[in-house]
């Protein structure tokens, strides 16, 4: 008998079985095994049990009662097994094919779960918008993630910081969020107690899921915790106003609606931004060039000044 | 036979998510199946052979698989246990549902409100252990007026040309250009245009919140047979642009690594990150160096410092 007819064999028994079957009974009964040495046997099994957790097949791991002792006993959980029935209106598959379609790196992983919901989804590619991601969403990390956090099982990594520094953290994942093309985890970090994002292309190496189990907060909005643009972000409360030169004035209108602005009799347009950090701020000023100018808080004039002096000083020099 | 690693759990994949489909239509022919589930018909057989041999521990006669090839056509029976397919994988479900929250993100979609309604009913599937709703994924992309999209996407869908005002970053300054598209590609936070431009005879790729204004016209658009979305992985990849390298202080590496096209980082002795990245151009590059201030040094190659001086003389006069 081959591996796959045997691990064929294994699927059916621990769907099928009523109970968790033991490792001694799963050698005598399932069909492909059957070895008088155990240890063959169990090298078989552990190799085998791998290959369908890899594939997402849920074997799960319960104590049993022998005789006289307690062991591990193995079964798959139906309702984990068998995708629920997601009774999508035509409409519906056809917006998901345009998902899938949408997709390039990862597109193979898109395919397979559009396959699994309906064999009809291999109709002719859709000629739609695409979105190229980065290689993270094929870092194995942020599949390991996921799984953890649809579980909620806390987890733990290595992570790297830009400063080259690495450190060992733990997290409750509660949600990840895509943002300027990279991919991040947002949870709560028990070992430092707060809310954290950490990018998933510096954590090095594997995942490993804890024990244990917790809840996401109801509402919780992992966007907001990285969302913001860097100004926002720190404790400086103050509100600035950035004046933007009538040929940017559409740009204001677009992208900044929400803030409160007003236009001057030139044309140009003042913005009113609430700031935590200054020195973020007069970073995104300068990166308008010259056709913005910060008008206040007026220490952040200053700054604008302070800010380019090296590049002034050379031209003097 | 020897089957290992990936192929034989693609294979098992396989067995596993047609089985339903030929349990549900007794009697299919193994060329439909063949095309419904991409594969060879002679390896279809082989694998539907293969069943014979498996079913319920006690393998008697009303334990096994029942399997019948007739000709061209398949059935199989007393395997109720396959007749629903297996769960969509985390990984999968990532794919699929961050290509459908991008798309949908994308204002004048026709189907975004079908795609919605889809990943709710995804998301709570994916959730069965907890009854939420939220698959716990969110992508942010900043898309830029609704109206210019709308018709971009009506030039895209009738194969015509646009006219647009450009924001270009590598010229601050406004600019009015005809561009062919060829497609819309959402990259590294944002949805660009990507097409020929008429100006320069070459393929560019446009932030679509940089545009100020789209004209559709009549003229009728080729998309070239050798455009690859796919190329795209990485953005930024466009024929004719330079790289920079800059070193910066610990402290702004963190921020600056997340915002730039990074395609090269290295620490330094004393703790500085050299880093290589993308220049979008002269002008570009020197609103960079501009923002960094005293945070930046080793600029290479170094003729982009004297841009980044007159710019930064023309913003010190507003302030003086």
């Amino acid at each position: 008998m081959t591996r796959i007819e045997r691990l064929i064999n294994l699927i059916i028994a621990l769907l099928e079985t009523t109970r968790p079957l033991g490792a001694e009974e799963i050698n005598r009964r399932v069909g492909g095994y059957g070895q008088d040495n155990y240890e063959s046997f169990r090298r078989a099994f552990e190799r085998d049990k791998d290959e369908l957790r890899g594939m997402g097949i849920p074997i799960e791991v319960r104590k049993i009662d022998t005789l006289d002792e307690h062991s591990d006993g193995y079964i798959i959980d139906k309702d984990r097994y068998y995708l629920p029935d997601l009774n999508l209106e035509p409409d519906e598959l056809a917006a998901l094919r345009l998902a899938r379609d949408a997709v390039t790196n990862g597109r193979s992983e898109a395919d397979r779960g559009l396959l699994k919901i309906s064999v009809d989804s291999r109709a002719a590619p859709v000629d739609g918008p695409q979105v190229a991601w980065g290689d993270d969403i094929r870092q194995p990390a942020l599949s390991s993630i996921y799984e953890a956090q649809l579980e909620r099982k806390p987890i733990s990594f290595e992570y790297e910081r830009a400063s080259g520094e690495r450190t060992r953290r733990s997290l409750e994942p509660y949600g990840l969020v895509n943002r300027r093309g990279h991919w991040y985890v947002v949870g709560n970090d028990t070992d430092r107690s707060g809310i954290r994002a950490f990018r998933i292309s510096r954590i090095q190496g594997e995942v490993a899921v804890l024990d244990g189990a917790y809840d996401i907060p109801a509402g919780f909005d992992a966007q907001s915790h990285l969302s913001a643009e860097a100004y926002e972000i720190g404790e400086q409360h103050a509100d600035a106003v950035v004046r933007f030169d009538e040929a940017l004035a559409w740009w204001v209108d677009q992208n900044l609606a929400a803030a409160p602005h007003s236009r001057n009799a030139d044309g140009s347009v003042d913005v009113t931004l609430p700031v935590g950090n200054i020195d973020a701020l007069v970073s995104w000023v300068l990166g308008f060039g010259s056709s913005v100018e910060l008008i206040a808080p007026p220490e952040a004039r200053d700054s604008i000044l302070a800010h380019l002096e090296p590049l002034l000083e050379r031209q003097n020099g | 036979m020897a089957e290992s690693g990936g192929r034989l759990s693609k294979r098992l994949e396989r067995i596993l998510t047609m089985l339903p489909y030929v349990i549900a239509h007794p009697g299919v022919e193994v060329t439909e199946l063949a095309s419904r589930f991409d594969a060879k018909e002679k390896d279809l057989v082989r694998d539907l052979e293969m069943l014979w041999f498996c079913g319920l521990p006690g393998y008697g006669p009303g334990d096994l698989i029942e399997v019948s090839l007739d000709g061209d056509r398949v059935s199989v029976d007393m395997a109720d246990y396959f007749s629903k397919t297996l769960r969509i994988t985390p990984a999968e479900a990532l794919a699929l549902y961050a290509g459908g929250s991008a798309v949908s993100s994308l204002p004048g979609m026709e189907k975004a409100e079908a795609l919605q309604r889809a990943l709710a009913k995804l998301g709570r599937a994916l959730n069965a252990n907890t009854g939420e709703e939220s698959p716990g994924i969110s992508v942010t992309l900043e898309p830029g007026s609704p109206a210019h999209l709308e018709g971009l996407q009506e030039a895209l869908t009738n194969k015509t040309g646009v006219e647009i005002e450009y924001l270009s970053a590598s010229k601050g300054e406004l600019t009015k250009r005809a561009v062919e598209p060829w497609g819309l590609i959402a990259a590294h936070g944002h949805w660009y245009l990507v097409g020929l431009d008429d100006r320069s005879g070459e393929e560019r790729m446009f932030r679509t919140d940089r545009i100020k204004s789209v004209v559709v016209t009549d003229n009728p658009v080729e998309v070239p047979s050798e455009f690859d979305p796919d190329a795209y992985t990485r953005a930024f990849s466009g024929r004719g642009s330079s790289t920079l390298t800059i070193e910066i202080p610990p402290s702004v590496a963190t921020w600056f690594e997340d915002y730039y096209p990074v395609t090269a980082a290295e620490t330094l002795t004393d703790g500085w990150r050299r880093i290589t990245l993308v220049a979008g151009g002269e002008r570009w590059a020197a609103t960079l160096i501009a923002r960094l201030g005293s945070d930046v040094r080793n600029v290479q190659p170094s003729g982009m410092l004297d841009a980044a001086r007159d710019l930064a003389v023309s913003i010190a006069a507003r302030y003086n």
